[in-house]
């Protein structure tokens, strides 16, 4: 079992991928916004990996923010990014090395590939 | 006492009058009072003339006196009498008999032994011609300025060495600098050095000695005075004929408007497309979470309906790096499609794996969403019946034949029984297949089962691109 921490602006999209995650066996923290992932990061809870939304409401590119500053406070942080955006070099990027791409719209079935590649994948 | 036996001089005054016969510049000698003493070959056959009408008569008088020219008469009465010799003196006259002409002449004060008064040797050189071309490059060479001069794009002409030859105005103000600074500068060194790029210089390098243009060279800078501006470059070699100077014609066109609005245009599609895709998204989860709690055979239903979703989704990445209007590259789509279903519908660990073959070809956006759904329910029939041991090959294939675009989904699997014909496509799947065709303005084949597979084909116009939109999006 693994703890997930997931940082979705939308809460309905947030909140089944939590169910999801649960359903396989995970346990799963959540945050809305850049500010609330921080503190979750700083703090000295267990956390094996980060599933962020790029885009946030509050900072266009939050998700890659939140995702800096996590592998800085926590090196070993497995990090799965996703966006609806498509995924230009340019944003490419700015995605911290070693990371994973989800592209939404993702089904049950791509998460649960992505989470279980992502955590089976070598620091 | 001369060294010179008489025999010996008069052989060194037959060679001297050979070669005076024989070069090709007019040669005449006067006598101090301008009577001609003498005229060679070449002077005759010039002013169509003979010894006998020339040789003791005055320049002036000679030929109607067509040689009694002010330029000649300076050159001798004021200059000569002055000077040891006179060379380069340029006179333009009518002549009768030859028309207008310029002529280079030559002039030198000769003396020999005995005569103290001395004579005068005219050599006379028709440049007409060299002039004429002289002039007539100068007229196209100011035909050209005034040209580059009128065009609003900034223009200029390189030497070998990429040192500035010239340049229309247009360049002149946007650089900032005045024509006599340019002239001789290095490319490299206008402004703040912002053209001085390895890419750029590599392409320039290669203008003259390979005869290779430079095609829409992009760049993006801050300049002294203009601010932020994109520039699209273009370069190429210019050479006029029998003329073994080769120059670079650099012409800048100022494309930041056309950028913003094209960037403008990109922001927007990109927000619209994330939007949607969020709101795709949701629809998915909320099918995810219908799923959890739903009996088992009815959960391949919601598997397939997220796959649908999927289809459409896609063609939102299409879209986003289109413009309104542009048409879909269906090879591109076809492959987002099968890597969408190979990740909804198979994952990683699958023994079926899709391939697409396609032809480069496009397909209009209002035909777009329901070909992603076609290619969707046929994959997916294919996936479903084709594979009991789980593994297997599904070929998506798009291809012009004809006027008509050919889809073709074959999959090597067991093949369709002839009982079996009548269920696959599942029913609800092949109403939809037969809506997606009739909605592309299609026909489709009776699938062919063979010993290695199913081939279901499918044909469709080729042209509802509309005119002038056939730039293609690729993924």
């Amino acid at each position: 079992m693994a703890v997930i921490l997931i940082v979705e602006d939308d809460v309905f999209t947030r909140e089944i991928a939590e169910v999801m995650i649960q359903d396989w066996g995970h346990h799963t923290l959540s945050a809305s916004d850049v500010d609330e992932a921080l503190i979750l990061l700083r703090s000295s809870q267990h956390i094996d990996a980060l599933f962020t939304d790029i885009y946030l409401k509050t900072a266009v590119l939050g998700g890659c923010e939140v995702a800096n500053q996590a592998i800085k406070l926590r090196p070993k942080l497995r990090v799965l990014y996703t966006t609806g955006n498509s995924i230009t070099d340019k944003m490419k990027a700015l995605l911290a090395e070693g990371t994973h791409f989800l592209p939404k719209p993702y089904t049950q079935h791509q998460l649960h590939d992505s989470v279980e590649d992502l955590l089976a994948a070598k620091i | 006492m001369s060294d010179i036996a008489p025999g010996e001089k008069a052989v060194s005054d037959i060679a001297a009058s050979d070669i005076v016969e024989t070069i090709p510049s007019a040669l005449i000698i006067l006598d101090r009072n301008l009577n001609i003493t003498s005229a060679n070959r070449a002077f005759y056959q010039t002013f169509r003339t003979s010894s006998s009408e020339t040789e003791g008569c005055h320049i002036y008088e000679l030929g109607n006196r067509q040689w009694d020219i002010p330029a000649l008469r300076t050159l001798l009465e004021s200059v000569i009498p002055h000077r040891a010799s006179v060379e380069g003196f340029e006179v333009e006259h009518d002549f009768p008999t030859i028309g207008r002409r310029t002529m280079l002449v030559n002039a030198r004060k000769i003396f020999r032994p005995g005569n103290h008064e001395g004579s005068i040797l005219l050599a006379i050189e028709d440049v007409s011609e060299e002039r004429a071309a002289r002039a007539e490059s100068k007229r196209n060479w100011q035909l050209t300025q005034s040209i580059v001069d009128t065009i609003r794009d900034p223009l200029v002409v390189l030497e070998q060495d990429m040192t500035i030859v010239t340049a229309s105005k247009a360049f002149f103000t946007i650089f900032g600098i005045t024509e006599g600074e340019a002239r001789g500068l290095r490319f490299s060194e206008l402004g703040q050095h912002q053209w001085d790029v390895p890419a750029l210089r590599h392409l320039m390098e290669k203008v003259l000695p390979e005869n290779k243009p430079i095609e829409s060279f992009e760049i993006e800078d801050n300049f002294p005075g203009l601010g932020r501006r994109v520039f699209n470059l273009n370069a190429r070699k210019i050479f006029q004929a029998g003329n073994h100077v080769t120059r670079m014609l650099l012409v800048f066109e100022d494309i930041t408007d056309r950028k913003q609005r094209e960037r403008d245009a990109l922001s927007l599609t990109n927000e619209i497309s994330h939007r949607i895709k969020n709101n795709l998204q949701v629809i998915v989860g909320l099918i995810a979470y219908e799923a959890r709690s739903t009996a088992l055979p009815c959960v391949q239903g919601y598997n397939a309906m997220q796959a649908r979703i999927g289809a459409i989704a896609q063609l939102y990445d299409l879209i986003s790096q289109s413009s309104r209007g542009r048409a879909i590259a269906m090879d591109a789509y076809l492959r987002e499609i099968a890597k969408t279903m190979s990740g909804s519908l198979l994952g990683n660990t699958s023994g079926i794996k899709i391939e697409v073959k396609a032809e480069a070809l496009d397909i209009d956006p209002d035909r777009a969403v329901p070909f992603g759904l076609l290619v969707n329910e046929l994959a997916t029939n294919a996936i479903k019946h084709a594979f009991p041991d789980g593994t297997g090959r599904v070929v998506l294939s798009v291809g012009q034949v004809g006027d008509q675009i050919e889809l073709t989904v074959a999959d090597d699997g067991v093949g369709m029984k002839d009982k079996d014909s009548a269920k696959i496509p599942e029913k609800r799947g092949s109403d939809y297949v037969a809506i997606f065709v009739r909605q592309l303005g299609g026909t489709i084949a009776p699938s062919v089962s063979e010993e290695t597979g199913t081939i279901v084909r499918i044909r469709f116009p080729f042209l509802l691109v509309p005119p002038g939109g056939s730039e293609r999006v690729a993924a």
